[in-house]
């Protein structure tokens, strides 16, 4: 019997954040990466048959999020013309200026930093597919969204003491889970 | 109460504050008797420390969040076409 199966109607609860945030980082623009997560789940649908239950279903979505995301490259890089490299100065003052100014500025924050944090972020999100996912989905709302105390109250009907406990767990149990890698 | 056990919280109370704090949601005077709690309290010192780093990361990380409407749409477009390859 495979290890893992899928749950389609599960997929958008589960994994949608976690997608959206491996395409951010890579795509940079919100509305191609909310198309290219569209495209991935109905990709991964018509595909379903071919899932062999190896890999645990956000793995498996990655990797066809893989391929969406290089497709796109692709596509817009074929695009003649598009793929120059232009080089400009910045403004008239700084001409003849153009090697200093394209200088890397050190206290810059460089892509690496950058892939570092969406990697945190990513291990965020993993760690809470370990807890219940009712608490996961409020702790996002609060600490994620920023909502208030009130609205998320109201929202699941709990009472803010009952919320605090949640967020207590949630926070306790993250703290733990990222806690050989990040602490 | 007693004029000390006004001052001197237990670590529940402590953990409900320190919680409350990262979220700025922890009133003054509760801050100032975690404060005092802290002082006494090796476990609930490392627990602020913690849940303090957990906050700095969770705020690095840059985590988002896709819109609930984005979301539903893709509830949507999901069991539509489940239903159409089952059939």
């Amino acid at each position: 019997m495979p290890a893992h199966s899928l749950d389609p109607n599960k997929w958008v609860d589960r994994y949608s954040d976690y997608l959206f945030n491996y395409t951010i980082v890579r795509v940079n623009n919100r509305e191609v990466a909310n198309d290219l997560i569209s495209e991935t789940f109905l990709a991964a649908l018509k595909s379903a048959k071919y899932f062999k239950g190896e890999a645990s279903e956000r793995t498996w979505l990655i990797s066809i999020l893989k391929r969406k995301i290089i497709d796109y490259y692709r596509k817009i890089n074929s695009r003649k013309g598009k793929a120059e490299v232009k080089i400009n100065y910045s403004d008239d003052y700084n001409e003849g200026e153009w090697l200093e100014e394209q200088v890397a500025d050190q206290f810059d924050r460089t892509a690496e930093d950058e892939m570092e944090n969406n990697e945190l972020g990513l291990a965020i999100l993993e760690c809470l597919d370990s807890i219940n996912e009712k608490h996961a989905e409020i702790f996002k709302r609060k600490t994620i969204d920023g909502a208030d105390t009130e609205a998320i109250c109201n929202e699941f009907n709990i009472t803010p003491s009952n919320l605090w406990v949640i967020i207590h767990r949630a926070r306790t149990a993250l703290a733990a889970c990222l806690e050989k890698n990040w602490f | 109460m007693s004029e000390k056990n006004y001052f001197f919280i237990d670590c529940s109370k402590a953990a409900d504050c320190c919680n409350k704090a990262q979220y700025k949601e922890a009133k003054l005077l509760d801050k100032a008797k975690l404060y005092l709690h802290l002082v006494f309290c090796k476990t609930c010192r490392k627990f602020t420390q913690k849940n303090t780093k957990l906050t700095q990361l969770i705020k690095k990380s840059r985590i988002q969040t896709c819109p609930e409407e984005k979301k539903e749409q893709w509830r949507k477009e999901i069991k539509k076409e489940f239903a159409e390859e089952r059939t």
